[in-house]
């Protein structure tokens, strides 16, 4: 983690966590300390959400929290100083503000919603933590919630003089804000269209050799297994792009798509999967797909991939463009495997599961024809297939 | 319009009932001969004769069941108590005789119990008491409690007219301190209407007798707040759809009475409110009257009981920041 005690001062700095080479920032989602609280080494001290993963900031030394920097609800870039901490305070003394407001009892918990503030709110689908409260340790009280309601704009009013509208559909529902998660796939997506220059290879694989041997495992860890042995033959595409650098990696880091239902999707990555089988694949993927619904990953598990797959053929979709993850330079995307007539043997048709490798691939890196040996070579990995 | 003082608009009231309809007479200890403990019928005796105008024995029990007899036969009765703390020996002609016997007989009790009660003066224990919550839990009777002359003068003909046991409490420590322009002639107000004192938006002080002024005095200038105080003036029945209009529009409340606090007037209006308006709170609903105890004689204890301009202004204050 990358908060650390500044040597040869009384303060110590926590910082926004670097969680793998994509990760550039992060936001403050909330704190579990306040100013003046006695804090250990390795208390949590701040909850943050970067690119896809909500996780936790220890305190890099024992002391008092003196300064909260970053506010809740910000994004900074990896780095920024969070919040300060004295290291020379001594545990037991009281706040510097416990006297200055009596009415703050400093208890942390959340000051109450009334039930009036409440009705207000749900009747204008209004979001409480948007509010800014004048009450009691800063309660949102019926007069601040009434104002926000005033000031906010483009509220639909609830009548008008007349009901009578010339033309136009009804007036849009106002809405929802998407949630963190949401909104840092859609900036990590846009920003993957706008930067990579997107092209998509697909190439037909037969599936009889792993439907054979793969037992009760699924097909992802035997793809993952044949891509890995394509990437040693292709290096080129186990590589990152960042600005004009291209880094091209020795280990694969493989990252696999992971969805959460309806919240989003979140690609842990495999650490060092050139290392593993294809049945330690298959157990590390089902770990960290496991924790990765369990909201359990650590920063360090989402981040630092140098290839990933994405794998929704289980909802059985045929073929897919998918987005790059930056700044990785291709994405393989395993879709349904179907049962299909296919000709063998040069002059025969026989019946075989079938599926189609589909890879989206960056053409400021490579051109089409390494696209296409690629994933020749992961194809003839699974059609060859000898465990 | 006339300016009168508290106990001249009830002094008028029941002068002027009387001299309207023979049927309504007084009785009470010494308020014929003497005029009354607080000179409320002083002269009464002169102009209307020993007959409409009784001396009785210091006999609660007695003035209530004669009264409650004479409402029977078609008489409209006014008893007074000499203190409001005295209806404890007229207790169980008021509770047990008058309010329930419309519900076994069907016959009407029109009689009026005139009530001075309050604290202030250094009455102690048992000169100084506001009894009105015993009262609410006897179903039958009327209660009211009026803060000025006009609602007092108002108020208590239209209690004289009432076919029912009305129980008229008038505070004693506005007798002569209050003063206000009060119509001429016979007028009635209705039974179980509130009277918004002052419109406000911020904050809903809800009173009645006494406290309305003190609420007044104390929300006069609240740091710019908008308060609003509301005047039960009739608290059986209760004036639902005004104090929960009121709630409704400022969402705070605080609840002044100088009665005791425990199951008194406060905390059936609290119950009320969160039963009924929930949703439109902003704040906790806050009481204000004097703790469980009995009225010191000494002044600075007496002071310390008894809910004062500041105790209201802190309260408000309080719920204000809430």
């Amino acid at each position: 983690m990358s908060s650390s005690p500044t040597s040869g001062s009384a303060v110590a700095e926590v910082t926004m966590p670097q969680m793998g080479v994509s990760v550039a920032e992060g936001t403050v989602v909330e704190w579990k300390k306040r100013v003046g609280d006695w804090v250990e080494a390795d208390e949590i001290v701040v909850e943050i959400s970067t690119d896809k993963v909500e996780t936790e900031v220890p305190s890099p030394a024992s002391g008092r929290l003196a300064e909260i920097v970053v506010e809740v609800g910000t994004t900074v870039d990896v780095g920024t100083v969070l919040a300060r901490i004295d290291t020379t305070a001594i545990p037991g003394e009281p706040h510097a503000d416990e006297h200055a407001s009596p009415a703050d009892t400093g208890n942390g918990h959340a000051p109450p919603i009334s039930p009036v503030v409440r009705r207000i709110a749900e009747q204008h689908g209004i979001d409480l933590t948007q509010v800014p409260g004048t009450g009691r340790r800063g309660r949102v009280t019926k007069k601040d919630v009434m104002a926000f309601v005033e000031h906010q704009p483009a509220e639909a009013p609830l009548h008008i003089e007349s009901p009578y509208r010339e033309e136009g559909p009804d007036a849009a529902p106002a809405g929802e804000p998407l949630s963190i998660m949401r909104r840092q796939i859609g900036e990590h997506m846009v920003r993957s269209l706008q930067t990579a220059a997107h092209c998509t290879t697909v190439v037909e694989a037969d599936m009889s050799r792993i439907e054979e041997a793969r037992g009760r495992l699924s097909y992802l860890p035997f793809v993952a297994r044949a891509a890995i042995a394509a990437l040693r033959e292709f290096p080129s595409l186990n590589a990152t792009l960042e600005d004009d650098r291209l880094t091209v990696h020795d280990a694969v880091h493989l990252g696999i798509a992971v969805s959460l239902g309806e919240d989003g999707l979140i690609v842990p990555v495999v650490r060092n999967a050139h290392e593993l089988s294809h049945e330690g694949l298959a157990a590390r993927i089902a770990d960290l797909a496991e924790r990765a619904r369990a909201r359990r990953l650590s920063p360090d598990e989402v981040g630092g991939g140098t290839f990933t797959i994405t794998n929704p053929g289980r909802y059985g979709a045929l073929l897919a463009t998918p987005i790059i993850n930056q700044p990785q330079v291709a994405i393989l995307d395993l879709e349904a495997v179907v049962r299909r007539p296919v000709v063998v043997g040069g002059d025969s048709i026989a019946i075989r599961p079938m599926t189609y490798l589909c890879m989206s691939w960056d053409h400021r890196v490579l051109d089409g024809a390494l696209a296409a040996q690629f994933l020749s070579s992961v194809r003839r990995h699974l059609e060859e297939w000898n465990g | 319009m006339p300016e009168l003082t508290y106990l001249q608009a009830i002094s008028d009231a029941l002068r002027e009932e009387m001299r309207a309809d023979e049927r309504v007479f007084c009785l009470g200890e010494d308020i014929g001969r003497f005029g009354g403990a607080f000179k409320v019928t002083d002269g009464f005796i002169e102009e209307f004769g020993p007959d409409r105008v009784w001396d009785t024995p210091l006999a609660e029990s007695a003035i209530v069941g004669t009264a409650v007899g004479a409402a029977v036969e078609g008489l409209r009765p006014v008893c007074e108590m000499q203190f409001a703390d005295f209806i404890s020996c007229g207790f169980d002609q008021l509770v047990n005789v008058a309010a329930k016997m419309h519900y076994r007989q069907g016959l009407a009790v029109p009689i009026t119990v005139r009530l001075p009660s309050g604290g202030g003066f250094s009455g102690g224990p048992f000169h100084s008491q506001n009894p009105e919550a015993w009262m609410l839990q006897a179903p039958g009777l009327k209660v009211v409690a009026p803060s000025t002359p006009r609602d007092a003068k108002g108020l208590l003909a239209a209690a004289i007219q009432d076919p029912n046991p009305v129980v008229y409490l008038e505070h004693k420590h506005l007798y002569r301190r209050t003063k206000g322009e009060v119509p001429e002639g016979r007028y009635e107000l209705p039974l179980g209407e509130a009277r918004i004192a002052r419109e406000g938006t911020d904050l809903s002080v809800i009173a009645y007798g006494a406290m309305v002024g003190v609420a007044l005095e104390a929300t006069e200038d609240l740091d710019g707040a908008s308060v609003e105080v509301l005047d039960l003036r009739s608290l059986v029945p209760l004036d639902t759809d005004a104090i929960l209009g009121s709630v409704r529009k400022t969402s705070k409340v605080v609840i002044l009475h100088e009665a005791t606090r425990s199951c008194g007037v406060g905390a059936e209006v609290a119950a009320l409110i969160a039963e009924n308006a929930f949703e439109d709170l902003d704040g906790p609903i806050v009481r204000v009257t004097a703790p469980d105890v009995p009225i010191p004689f000494s002044p600075p204890l007496e002071r310390a009981v008894l809910p004062q301009v500041d105790n209201v202004k802190e309260a408000c204050r309080e719920l204000l920041a809430y």
